[in-house]
């Protein structure tokens, strides 16, 4: 989708078109989510401190992020990719890799396939849609990107090599800050420069594991194939502060609120994690990651437990905190096989309340019920009865 | 400070005192240990501050009565190498001279005076049991203690007495340990003892002894002493789970197997249980107790072996390790398994007094 959320923005509240437009906020903390193509003139982009993007763009009309109002129209949209094929490999909400493969017998080639579903996106949404036709999934990302907004680019077989090589090389995957200027000092610039050398050649640069990847990647060579079920390998949440936290009450508070939306995330996705990850990061920017494995959980209070431990193996109150995060990683589905416990709360039982805590805030919204506060501490046995 | 004794009397009373002196600290003077020869003999002492030795010789010959702090790792490798049944140790002003055979060392200590050493423990609640009794009771349960130090209020193990009987318990809330000893007492008490203190104090203690050991159980602390060696531990300040809650009080099914059996079965199914998780099938149905593991990268295993089975039958899953561990310790030549079905624990009877209960793999 093109600049997604300041498009749904614009669609929603017609003063806004034609304005640049940045979804985010401009308080010292806050980063820019999307900016229209107007604000992307004056060199705004996502990811930005919003600090900056005001002071690129003074004029510029911040817009508080709706998330919910952008996933039920990405929800549209890919019930319009479900018109056309199952085979979906969802990369963002405005993102999707789609194998059109066993469709062409019934919607034509992909190129007729990619206008009808700009076209019935455009009349779901009224949002523009740029899309990219290849044969594997590496070119057809860098085909919809190359003339956004509102593009079809269409890459025949066979024309891969000749269709990346003008690009430079920071459009291969992998290839960021640190790794183009190594590039550039080896003499490539453009993904024809890459495509001149030989495999041997680039791991020599690069190293085996990035070498290999970055020739198969410029030769137009990409097979991996559209998973349409393909499952996230961490579930995690972060947040960062307007003011630095030092309050030890407070920081494992923020925590728990964490652990429940890591919790009901993996709950929602069928999911345990057993590994249990903290992230801190100080006023200075240094960031601690501290992990630990865990018997298989998807439990918000177990979750919360193992991360304060976490917390209180690398802070002690000082320095202050600018940012938190809690992530369950090494996904098991719930089906997987568990160690039980001699002393826990029945699991049957334990599972039954987080499933009904689940379904309230379906209902009702996420802050609709709460683990308590400090309070409700879990033991090192489980969850308190 | 000035004495004559045997070698291997002192070789072994350093050795003793050695085992609690802590191996990394940030107060250096705890790497020593303490030397005081009074008119009754001498006196070896030391200390990490949660836990203490004390042990006695009064086979020495004092000609100057004093204290010295000593090098605890130097003196004990000293004490080893020498070769001489003798040795004489000769001390002032904090340096200490070794004189063995034509050998002359000199240790150099620091002020006795600023080393911590505990006063002996108060009067406490006493019960006296056999050496060898406490050593297998120790070994039976400790396997099953938590290791994890974030789980510290069960890194230790439980002595509960009561009704005349001591019971040691060790769970790390997946399985769970328990041995008894009858004693002859009306003495009650409960109390979680650190792992640690009694890995030390099974150094001490020799295979079947019957020397009587002294337990003492003060407020915070506890007091072991056999002959002439003492050891002093903190408790843990915890609550340990109540472990009678989970035993299993009946079973669908109860099956009797040799233990060389079933272990030797075990360990060649556990080859194949994935690593992820450690999991083996067992399943009971007409005298016998078959085991099944399954890796999907690198293969199965399905062995079956004879077994006297009362009840229903059926299947469950553990980790292989939790029953490989227990068997290791276990001297009974037939065991008994009760059980029911992934939600109850297991019950494994190993021992005249020796019980082991295991919480099942559910699911899959």
């Amino acid at each position: 989708m093109d600049a997604f959320y300041a498009a749904i923005e614009q669609r929603d509240r017609p003063e806004l078109r034609g304005k640049p437009v940045i979804v985010g906020g401009d308080g010292p903390r806050q980063v820019v989510s999307t900016a229209s193509y107007e604000a992307r003139r004056f060199g705004v982009h996502s990811a930005m401190p919003g600090v900056r993007a005001r002071r690129l763009c003074p004029h510029g009309i911040f817009v508080v992020p709706r998330m919910e109002v952008y996933a039920a129209v990405s929800a549209q949209v890919h019930e319009v990719f479900a018109r056309f094929t199952d085979q979906v490999e969802p990369l963002s909400l405005d993102e999707a890799f789609l194998d059109v493969t066993g469709s062409r017998a019934l919607f034509g080639d992909g190129e007729t396939i990619a206008r009808a579903i700009k076209q019935q996106v455009k009349a779901a949404t009224q949002l523009d849609v740029s899309v990219g036709v290849a044969a594997s999934k590496y070119v057809a990302k860098v085909a919809s990107d190359l003339k956004k907004p509102d593009a079809l680019v269409v890459v025949p077989p066979g024309e891969e090599r000749a269709f990346l090589a003008p690009l430079p090389v920071s459009r291969l995957w992998g290839v960021g800050p640190a790794t183009e200027p190594l590039l550039h000092r080896h003499g490539l610039r453009t993904i024809g420069d890459v495509q001149a050398r030989s495999e041997a050649e680039l791991v020599a640069v690069l190293g085996q594991n990035l070498g290999e990847h970055v020739f198969v990647l410029a030769n137009g060579l990409d097979a991996r194939s559209v998973d349409a079920e393909r499952e996230a390998k961490s579930i995690g949440h972060e947040m960062t502060f307007v003011e630095d936290l030092h309050d030890r009450d407070h920081v494992r508070s923020i925590v728990l609120q964490l652990s429940e939306m890591v919790g009901r995330r993996l709950r929602s996705h069928g999911q345990r994690a057993t590994v249990v990850r903290l992230k801190i990061r100080h006023p200075d920017f240094t960031t601690l990651s501290r992990q630990r494995k865990v018997e298989p959980t998807a439990d918000d209070l177990v979750i919360h437990r193992v991360a304060c431990e976490l917390l209180a193996s690398c802070w002690n109150g000082r320095p202050g905190v600018r940012l938190l995060g809690v992530t369950g990683a090494s996904l098991v589905g719930a089906g997987a096989p568990v160690q039980g416990g001699l002393f826990a709360q029945a699991p049957k039982k334990r599972d039954q309340l987080l499933a009904a805590m689940d379904r309230i805030r379906d209902r009702h919204g996420e802050s609709a019920v709460r683990h308590g506060g400090e309070r409700r501490e879990t033991t090192q046995w489980g969850p308190e009865a | 400070m000035k004495i004559l004794c045997d070698r291997n009397a002192l070789q072994e009373a350093v050795t003793v005192v050695s085992s609690v002196v802590p191996v990394k600290t940030t107060k250096p003077i705890l790497q020593n240990l303490l030397l005081r020869a009074d008119s009754e003999g001498i006196t070896l002492f030391a200390t990490d501050l949660e836990m203490a030795a004390r042990v006695q010789l009064d086979s020495v010959k004092v000609s100057k009565k004093g204290t010295a702090l000593l090098p605890a790792r130097e003196t004990a490798a000293l004490l080893r190498e020498l070769s001489e049944p003798t040795v004489t140790l000769d001390s002032s002003e904090q340096r200490c001279r070794i004189e063995s055979g034509g050998g002359s060392f000199v240790l150099l200590g620091e002020d006795p005076e600023q080393y911590p050493e505990e006063a002996q423990s108060k009067a406490g609640r006493k019960v006296e049991i056999a050496a060898g009794a406490m050593l297998r009771m120790i070994q039976e349960t400790v396997f099953a203690a938590a290791r994890e130090e974030t789980r510290y209020a069960i890194n230790g193990v439980l002595l509960d007495c009561a009704a005349g009987c001591l019971r040691l318990v060790a769970t790390d809330g997946r399985r769970l340990a328990i041995s008894y000893e009858n004693l002859d007492t009306k003495v009650e008490f409960k109390t979680v003892v650190p792992l640690r203190a009694l890995h030390t104090l099974s150094r001490a203690l020799a295979e079947g002894s019957k020397e009587m050991l002294r337990i003492e159980v003060g407020d915070k602390q506890i007091t072991f002493a056999v002959g002439s060696t003492q050891l002093v531990s903190q408790l843990l300040e915890t609550r340990f789970p109540d472990y009678e809650g989970v035993l299993p009080k009946s079973a669908d099914t109860t099956v009797e197997v040799a233990k060389s059996l079933l272990e030797g079965a075990l360990r060649r199914a556990a080859i194949l249980s994935s690593n992820d998780m450690r999991m083996v099938r067992f399943e009971v149905a007409d005298d016998q107790l078959r085991m099944t593991a399954e890796s999907s990268a690198r293969g199965r295993a399905d062995v079956a072996i004879q077994a006297v089975v009362k009840g229903a039958g059926g299947s469950i899953n553990f980790n292989p390790d939790y029953i490989l561990e227990a068997l290791r310790v276990c001297k009974l030549d037939q065991i008994r398994l009760d059980m029911s079905d992934d939600s109850m624990p297991a019950k494994f009877t190993l021992g005249e007094s020796f019980t082991y209960v295991v919480m099942p793999i559910s699911g899959s």
